[in-house]
C-alpha cells in the first residue's frame, strides 16, 4: 500500500518541492504519466479488440488491461482500461497473488506469466489474466497485464457458462501462476495443458497470440516513457494515480452521516433445487474517513457455480462506492485505501473450494452491488442510483451445423444486456452492459452470419420500467430462432425479485422472465411467418416456462400473482430446429416521485412506447388521449383530467 | 413445491477478544478505552489481506499487519507438500 494515509497533507496543498519529493517528478510531469498509462491500457484494449477472432473478445469486449507497480510497492494498481470492471478490480489481487506466489526474483525479461484460478485471482477460469513483467536496468519496474475471456477452459459444458456445475471439478481447468511464455518464446508445455484440456483451440490459439503481442504493445509504450521521464517519475506517477481516487474518496466518505447502514439482496435459488434462496447481507460503518463494510450474515455458499470470490465482491463493493460517492476520479487500487471489508470465507460472495463452485460470479457480485446501493440509499439521499437489470439471465447454446462444424454461442442470445436505473441528472438507458461491465452488444448482423441463429426480436417491453420523477430503463427483450438441432444453458437466476430497486422515491422496474417456445407443436415462426406476440398472455401457453414469476395456466408473466419458474429444472434444453428461446430482463429502477414528473415527458414516454396510456394514469397521474399506434403525433395531455388526477393523489398521500 | 424455500444460512466473521496485556505489548495507546472495546479480525482492502485491531466504538484502527495473500481462503492443494 503507498504510504498516504489520513491525516497527510492534501495533493492540492502540496509545495512544488513537496510535490516532488513526495511523487520525484513535478505536477506536470505526474499528471502526463498518468495520463500515459491510461492510453497505454487504451490502446492495447484497442488493438486487441480490432485483431481478435473470438466472438467473446471481438463482440463483447471481455477483457481488461491494467498496470500495477512492482512488489517493493506492493503492486499499487495504478490504471484500468474502460471495460470489464469486474476484470480490472480484481486485478490488483490477481497480479499480487500470481507473481508472489511464482516468485517475482524468479521472473525474467521476456516472461509472461498467467493465472485464471477463481480463488487465487478472480473472476472464472475461462478469465485467463496474462501478466507480463517489465524491465528496466534488470529490475521489474511495472507489470502490466490483460485479463481475456477464453471462449473455453474445459468442464462440462461447451463455453462454460452453466449455473448447475457442482464443484471446481466441473468448472473447468484451474491454472494456478505458470509461465506461458519464456524468453519470449510460449511454453510449449502451457499451452498444451490449456488445448489438451480446452474446445475450439483453433480459436483459442490466434487470441492467445494476440494478446502476448499487445502486451508486448504495453511493454514498449512503457518503456518508452522510462527513456523519456526516467523511471523514478513513473514509479512517482503510479502512486500519485492511486493517491488522487484515495483522496477523493477520503473525502467522499467524510461528507457521508456517520452511522451504520444496511442493505440485503436476495438470489432466488441454485442449481440443485429451489429450496433455498441466498442472502448477501451489508452492514457498512461510516466513521469519519472511513468505511467498513462488513458481510457477516451473507448465505453460505451456493451449492452450484452461481457463487463470486472474494475479488469479485471487492471489485463489487468498489464500483458501487464510485457509483454512490465518487464517480468523478479514477478506479484503481487507492479506491479501497479508507475501505476494509469484512468477509467470512465460504458464502455466496467468498466461495471456496473445491465445493463452492464459482463460474457466474456476476450473479452474485451483482447482488453486492444492490445490496450497498440498497444500505446506502438513505446517506446518499438524492444521490442514490437506481438498481439496473442486474442478472445477465445468460444463455449458452452449442450444436453442429449440417457440414459437421461445431458453433457455440456466448451471451449473446439471453438477457446479456439491458436497462440501467435512474439517477437524479435524468432517465435511464434502456441498453447497455451490467453495472460492472463496461461491454459491447454483439451486432446482430454478426451473430446471424456466423451462427445457425436468426435475432427475432430485440426491443424493449412497455410498461416494464421502474417510474419516478426520472424513469429506469425499460427491460429488452430478446427472441432468438434456433436453427440447427441444439443444446443450451439457460441462467436467469434473479427473476423472482426485480433487480432494478427504485430508489428515492422511484418504484422498482418489472421483473424479468424466461421462455422457450417449441416449433413443433406450439409456435413456428417460420411456418406461421408471423413473430410471436408480446404482450398477448394467451400466446404464452404453446411455451415450456425457464424462469419467472408466471401464471400457472397461461405461462405469462404475472409478478403479483405468479408461481416462480425455477431456471435449474433444466440444466440441459435440447432444442429442434426453429425453436425460439425468449428473455426479457428486469427494468430498471426509477428515482424520484413519479407523480412529480412533468406531464410533456409522461407524453414523450407513451409516444415512444415506453408507457402505455393505461399506466401513464396509474403510474404517472397523468391523462393522454389518442392511439399511440395509429397516430403517434396526435397524443395529446388531458391538462384538466390530469390536474383532477393528480390532485386525487395528492389527496391520498401518493403525489 | 410444497413449503416455500427458506433462506441458506449466513457465515460471518469472528471478531476476537484483545487483552490489555496484548494492546500493551504491541505499543497501542489506548486513550482510555478498555481491552473490551478493542477486537480483532481481517480485512480486505488496498494492498490484500490484513489482520486489523479496531476500537469497535470509534472505528479507529489501531493495528494493521498483512496477512497471507489468499486470507482466510484455502486451495485444495493447501498443506501438499510437493518436494
Amino acid at each position: 500500500m503507498t504510504d498516504l494515509g489520513v491525516g497527510k497533507t492534501p495533493i492540492k496543498e502540496l509545495t512544488d518541492a513537496e510535490f516532488e519529493a513526495r511523487y520525484n517528478c513535478d505536477r506536470y510531469t505526474a499528471t502526463v504519466l498518468s495520463n500515459r498509462m491510461r492510453y497505454i491500457v487504451e490502446h492495447m484494449c484497442t488493438n486487441l479488440l480490432h485483431h481478435a477472432f473470438s466472438l467473446i473478445l471481438r463482440d463483447w469486449y471481455d477483457f481488461a488491461a491494467t498496470i500495477s507497480g512492482p512488489s517493493n510497492m506492493n503492486y499499487p494498481m495504478s490504471t484500468v482500461s474502460n471495460s470489464l470492471v469486474l476484470f480490472s478490480g480484481a486485478m490488483e489481487h490477481a497480479v499480487r497473488n500470481a507473481v508472489e506466489e511464482y516468485g517475482p526474483d524468479k521472473l525474467k525479461p521476456g516472461d509472461v506469466l498467467m493465472v485464471n484460478d477463481p480463488y487465487r485471482a478472480g473472476n472464472h477460469v475461462n478469465d485467463i489474466c496474462f501478466i507480463r513483467p517489465v524491465f528496466h536496468d534488470d529490475k521489474i519496474v511495472t507489470f502490466v497485464a490483460l485479463r481475456a475471456h477464453q471462449l473455453d477452459m474445459g468442464g462440462i459444458v461447451p463455453a462454460g457458462f452453466s449455473a448447475t456445475k457442482r464443484d471446481v471439478y466441473e468448472t473447468g481447468l484451474v491454472i494456478p501462476p505458470m509461465l506461458a511464455y519464456e524468453n519470449d518464446q510460449p511454453v510449449q508445455s502451457s499451452f498444451h495443458l490449456i488445448f489438451n484440456n480446452a474446445r475450439y483451440c483453433a480459436l483459442l490459439l490466434p487470441d492467445m497470440i494476440t494478446i502476448y503481442q499487445n502486451l508486448l504493445l504495453g511493454e514498449r509504450l512503457m518503456k518508452e516513457s522510462f527513456e523519456r521521464y526516467g523511471v523514478d517519475a513513473w514509479l512517482g506517477a503510479i502512486n500519485y494515480s492511486v493517491d488522487v481516487p484515495a483522496e477523493s474518496m477520503a473525502a467522499a466518505i467524510k461528507a457521508l452521516p456517520d452511522g451504520v447502514y444496511r442493505g440485503s439482496d436476495l438470489v432466488d435459488a441454485d442449481g440443485i433445487d429451489d429450496t433455498l434462496e441466498y442472502e448477501i447481507k451489508v452492514e457498512i460503518t461510516k466513521k469519519g474517513e472511513r468505511l467498513e463494510v462488513d458481510f457477516s450474515g451473507t448465505s453460505q455458499q451456493a451449492r452450484t457455480s452461481i457463487n463470486a470470490g472474494v475479488f469479485d465482491t471487492l471489485t463489487a463493493t468498489g464500483v458501487a462506492l464510485k457509483y454512490l460517492l465518487d464517480p468523478k476520479t479514477a478506479f484503481n487500487s487507492g479506491a479501497y485505501r479508507n475501505v476494509d471489508v469484512v468477509l467470512p470465507a465460504g458464502t455466496i460472495c467468498s466461495a471456496t473450494p473445491p465445493d463452492g463452485p464459482v463460474f457466474l460470479y456476476w450473479e452474485a457480485a451483482q447482488p453486492v452491488l444492490l445490496a450497498i446501493f440498497k444500505a446506502l440509499e438513505p446517506a446518499v439521499k438524492e444521490n442514490a442510483v437506481g438498481g439496473d437489470y442486474g442478472s445477465l439471465s445468460i444463455h449458452n447454446g452449442h450444436g453442429v451445423t449440417p457440414d459437421g462444424t461445431p458453433w457455440v454461442t456466448v451471451a449473446q442470445c439471453g438477457g446479456e444486456h439491458g436497462p440501467w436505473g435512474a439517477t437524479k441528472s435524468g432517465d435511464a438507458d434502456s441498453y447497455g452492459g451490467f453495472y460492472m461491465a463496461n461491454n459491447l452488444d454483439p451486432a446482430t448482423e454478426a451473430i446471424e452470419s456466423e451462427l445457425p441463429i436468426v435475432v427475432l426480436r430485440k426491443e424493449y417491453v412497455p410498461d416494464t420500467a421502474g417510474t419516478g420523477y426520472n424513469r429506469g430503463g425499460a427491460s429488452v427483450l430478446r427472441d432468438s430462432m434456433f436453427l440447427t438441432d441444439a443444446h443450451h444453458t439457460s441462467s436467469p437466476v434473479h427473476t423472482k425479485r426485480s433487480s432494478g430497486a427504485g430508489v428515492y422515491g422511484g418504484k422498482d422496474g418489472r421483473n424479468g422472465a424466461t421462455w422457450l417456445f417449441p416449433a413443433e407443436g406450439g409456435f413456428d415462426v417460420s411456418q406461421r411467418q408471423d413473430l410471436i406476440p408480446v404482450l398477448d398472455p394467451e400466446a404464452y401457453r404453446q411455451s415450456t416456462p425457464v424462469s419467472g414469476m408466471l401464471d400457472p395456466e397461461t405461462k405469462a408473466l404475472d409478478v403479483e400473482k405468479g408461481e416462480y419458474f425455477w431456471f435449474g429444472a433444466n440444466p440441459l434444453w435440447h432444442t429442434k430446429p426453429n425453436d425460439v428461446f425468449r428473455y426479457v430482463t428486469c427494468g430498471g429502477g426509477g428515482w424520484g416521485n413519479p407523480y412529480t414528473r412533468e406531464a410533456d415527458r409522461v407524453l414523450r414516454d407513451v409516444r415512444d412506447e415506453y408507457v402505455s396510456i393505461e399506466a401513464a394514469a396509474r403510474d404517472f397521474g397523468v391523462i393522454i388521449t389518442g392511439d399511440p399506434q395509429k397516430d403517434p403525433e396526435g397524443l395529446a395531455i388531458d391538462e384538466a383530467a390530469t390536474e383532477a388526477r393528480r390532485a386525487e393523489l395528492r389527496n391520498a398521500g401518493m403525489a | 413445491m410444497t413449503d416455500g424455500p427458506t433462506v441458506a444460512p449466513g457465515l460471518s466473521v469472528e471478531r476476537e477478544d484483545v487483552t490489555e496485556d496484548e494492546l500493551r505489548e504491541l505499543g497501542i495507546d489506548t486513550s482510555g478505552a478498555s481491552a473490551s472495546d478493542f477486537k480483532r479480525y481481517p480485512v480486505l482492502s488496498e494492498g490484500g489481506w490484513y489482520i486489523v485491531i479496531k476500537n469497535q466504538k470509534t472505528m479507529e484502527t489501531v493495528h494493521r499487519t498483512k496477512w497471507t495473500l489468499l486470507g482466510p481462503i484455502k486451495l485444495v492443494t493447501d498443506g501438499l507438500h510437493i518436494a
